[in-house]
């Protein structure tokens, strides 16, 4: 052993708790998921503190027939590189249906040992498990083990060693479980006559498989039509004589075989009552509560890590930490002194609440905002209002810069009262400003590192404490199990409209990103069925997008409580629209792909793993910031300072954006966003640097500042980049899984146009309801909402053979 | 000479930034060759992460 590396696979039903196992044996940090298909491909890793110890984690499966795609991964690789043992995870709250594949693992002649994971959870029930009957009654050794709780796994390390030792040394295999006489009489001829000539050990799996006239086996073993035909008088003899099917033959024996050791091995407590997980289940899976249940969960997932708890922090990040700076203690004094100010110098000049009154009746944008800040005589909101809306009123011959400009340079400073800490930004001055306030570095330089890497970057960290927040709910969802009941449930909606529930678990996982999410559709067998989830995965806001709903939901809605959670519903919505829409059509119809999953148990996650999921996001998102964004927003800084200086093509700090590079390029496509109410080049460049990384959308806005948008010009710009084409890393990941350039083109455009229509029917509708009515406008959103609701109803397509 | 102490700091920032950037596309560049570029997304936490950026992505390409 000391010259070979041991190679140890782990196998078992799917969501039985192997990739837990694999990353408390080999250290590392595999995704794990509390649904089944998590895994698709195998896994490997050093063992950790072992020398020469290969673990294998393998997809979760519920038999070794070739049908599922992990089906194929996981017995590819235990028949054709045969480990030297298998580590068979069971789940011991449903051994019956687990020990299906552990009879076909022994069988398969490789030195198994059965870990029965869970085994604190079965005691709870207060049912008794006999480890030494059953480890008998199979033939292999039996332990006990809590993979969450890291619990018993040495031993069955140790377990493993031993029985790969003891095979290499008998080189000799005994199968407990012989099936009926019928059957064994005619598995002994197919083994003398067909594979008499492999090793001992491995005849017997290849012999069943024969049996159940499994065709990968009978191509592989590349028997002739004479073999053939002599070993399908044997199957046919034993069929009549049985009288079932060959397949159904072996299957029925192994549930009896199985139904025979567990009551012999197993005490249930009991039997009839329902579980706690079932009872729960009664409850969030029912049929009329379900969906009910499943809104409320996820708009109080939003809600709070938007609106509420991420929000308050997020407030702090942003104005203290990459902002001016924070109070430690002296605030209120701050705030009455602020307020003294602000009515003196302020909240007293009729001639400015003149302009503001003026400009509000003529309805221009934000002098509502500036108007209620002024009666309420509130500082900080006027300042606010102003900062966003300032610009726009002066366009419209309402400029007011005269009057609070001049205020506003001569505010008293946060860091004369109280103890102030001063934020990021400000830290950055004390390095680069000398006592008059005058940069040391040249004033480009200044510029730079200010208004172009700290004010982007920081606008996209300033957000990480709602990421936090959802992280935690989205960790805890998933390892306690309810994830898997969304799944199951969305299957039922899904199939009364010819989809497939499986599309709902790569969506699942694309709300943390959705490049694996994209990646997970490859589960689904059906080839249309799978074209259309890789198509519609990318609609549920990934973390990446967070961001652009908590800015849109925080700076134009004041933090309503409905944005957020809109968000995502609206991502539900496209995903189920454009499902139906697509299915209707010739190149997506056809039956949906079957799903059959299992609903693990309900359990508490521990605290430890709900943290390392959240870090293990909250990284991927901090290191981003630190390398893409970070460069984006140079490219961004730079492309608002080089253009047209008015002698020419050059640099110039004071560049007004329309004569800069990004002001051509901004203008030259944001007429294509002006039905949508987002016509600025500030949008249009946020939505085009967007494809880069969706966090980039807020990156821009930290370096072009983010002002002059009304809330509903501000949700038909979130609804498009919500929907719209994915960041171009998830765009390469669409390529790969459709295989093909024109499928990529169509679901690019199919994404865009989708994105276009649901933001052309937002912002038209929503003008019409507020004053501004624009007729062509609205014409055009009505002509596209009555071809989706034709689209929704019409008839589904069917070849004409049927 | 004077035109360099007079623009002493601006040289010193400007260089450590262009360290900053040289080492971002460094290891961007680095990453990508060896498969974990692109989503940046922690795929390193994937269930899928093998098929992308593991030794069947290689044979892929």
């Amino acid at each position: 052993m000391s010259n070979k590396e041991l190679r140890i696979a782990l196998a078992g039903n799917p969501n039985s708790g192997k990739t837990t196992l694999f990353n408390a044996l080999t250290g590392s940090n595999q995704f794990v998921g509390n649904w089944p298909g998590v895994t698709v491909e195998k896994k490997e890793g050093k063992m950790k503190g072992r020398d020469g110890i290969i673990v294998v984690d393998l997809p979760g499966v519920y038999s070794l027939s070739p049908y599922t795609l992990e089906e194929v991964v996981a017995r590819n690789y235990l028949v054709d590189e045969r480990p030297d043992a298998i580590l068979n995870i069971v789940d011991g709250t449903n051994l019956e249906r687990n020990l299906y594949l552990t009879t076909q693992l022994i069988d398969l002649g490789i030195p198994t040992v059965v870990a029965i994971n869970m085994a604190d959870v079965v005691r709870k029930k207060g049912d008794h498990i006999d480890f030494d009957g059953l480890s008998k009654a199979l033939g292999c050794k039996v332990v006990e083990i809590s993979a969450l709780k890291e619990e018993g796994i040495d031993d069955a390390v140790e377990a493993c060693i031993e029985a790969t030792l003891k095979a290499a040394e008998s080189k000799k295999h005994l199968p407990m479980h012989s099936f009926s006489g019928a059957v064994e009489h005619a598995l002994a001829h197919i083994e003398e006559v067909t594979v008499h000539n492999l090793p001992a050990e491995q005849q017997r799996w290849y012999a069943i498989k024969l049996f159940e006239r499994d065709t990968k086996v009978l191509d592989a073993l590349k028997l002739s039509d004479e073999t053939i035909a002599h070993i399908e008088e044997d199957i046919k003899a034993c069929e009549a004589e049985l009288d079932d099917d060959a397949e159904s033959i072996i299957i029925n024996d192994r549930y009896e075989y199985i139904t025979r050791v567990v009551r012999k091995c197993v005490k249930k407590k009991n039997a009839s009552k329902l579980s706690t997980s079932d009872k729960i289940d009664r409850i969030v899976t029912n049929r009329f509560l379900a969906l009910p249940i499943f809104a409320v969960i996820m708009f109080l997932v939003y809600y709070i890590s938007v609106s509420t708890v991420g929000a308050w922090v997020t407030d702090w990040t942003n104005d203290g930490l990459f902002g001016d700076g924070w109070h430690i203690a002296g605030s209120d004094e701050y705030d009455a002194a602020l307020d003294s100010y602000g009515n003196e110098m302020l909240f007293e000049n009729t001639e400015l609440k003149d302009i503001i009154l003026s400009a509000n009746e003529n309805g221009v944008l934000g002098a509502e905002e500036l108007n209620i800040a002024f009666a309420d005589k509130d500082y900080g909101a006027f300042t606010e209002a102003y900062g966003s809306y300032g610009e726009k009123l002066a366009a419209e011959g309402f400029s007011v810069a005269e009057i609070v400009d001049p205020v506003l340079e001569g505010e008293p400073s946060p860091a004369d009262y109280g103890t102030w800490v001063p934020g990021v930004p400000a830290l950055f001055d004390k390095l680069l400003l000398d006592e008059n306030g005058e940069p040391v570095v040249a004033e480009w330089l200044y510029s730079l590192i200010q208004d172009g890497i700290v004010a982007g970057v920081g606008a996209v960290l300033g957000f990480i404490p709602q990421l936090l927040v959802l992280f935690i709910f989205l960790a805890f969802l998933e390892a306690c199990g309810y994830m898997s009941r969304i799944a199951f449930m969305m299957d039922r909606i899904f199939r009364n409209f010819g989809l497939s529930g499986k599309s709902f678990i790569p969506i699942l996982i694309g709300t943390g990103c959705g490049v694996p999410g994209i990646m997970a559709s490859r589960t689904i067998e059906n080839q249309n069925d799978r074209r259309m989830t890789v198509i519609t995965t990318t609609f549920i806001p990934c973390s990446a997008k967070l961001p652009i709903i908590a800015l849109i939901s925080s700076a134009l809605f004041g933090g309503a409580w409905w944005v957020a959670p809109s968000a995502y519903f609206m991502g539900i919505a496209a995903i189920l629209i454009s499902g139906i829409m697509l299915k209707k059509t010739k190149a997506f119809s056809g039956e949906p792909t079957p799903f059959v999953m299992e609903l693990p148990a309900y359990h508490m996650p521990t605290l430890g793993a709900i943290m390392r999921s959240m870090w293990e996001r909250a990284s991927s998102f901090i290191k981003k910031a630190g390398t893409v964004i970070l460069l984006s927003t140079i490219v961004i800084w730079l492309g608002s300072k080089l253009g047209n200086t008015g002698d020419g093509f050059g640099f110039a700090l004071d560049m007004e954006l329309e004569n800069s590079i990004l002001g051509y390029i901004g203008g030259a496509v944001s007429w294509l966003f002006a039905p949508l109410g987002f016509d600025s080049i500030k949008a249009a460049i946020a939505t085009l640097m967007g494809l880069l990384a969706k966090e980039e959308v807020v990156g821009v806005f930290g370096v072009l500042d983010f002002e002059g948008m009304s809330a509903l010009e501000g949700y038909s710009f979130l609804a498009f980049n919500l929907l719209c084409a994915p960041c171009f890393a998830a765009m390469g990941a669409i390529r790969r899984e459709m295989n093909s350039a024109k499928w990529t083109a169509f679901a690019i455009t199919y994404q865009c146009v989708f994105a276009y229509a649901v933001s052309l029917m937002i912002y038209q509708v929503g003008m019409a309801f507020s004053g501004g009515l624009n007729i062509v406008g609205l014409v055009c959103a009505i002509l596209v909402a009555a071809l989706i609701v034709f689209m929704l109803v019409k008839r589904p397509y069917k070849a004409k053979n049927n | 000479m004077d035109w360099i102490i007079e623009n002493g700091a601006t040289i010193a920032v400007s260089a450590v930034l262009l360290v900053i950037v040289g080492l971002i596309v460094f290891k961007m560049v680095r990453d990508k060759r060896r498969g974990k570029g692109g989503c940046g997304c922690g795929c390193g936490g994937c269930a899928m992460a093998d098929i992308c950026h593991g030794k069947n992505a290689k044979n892929e390409k």
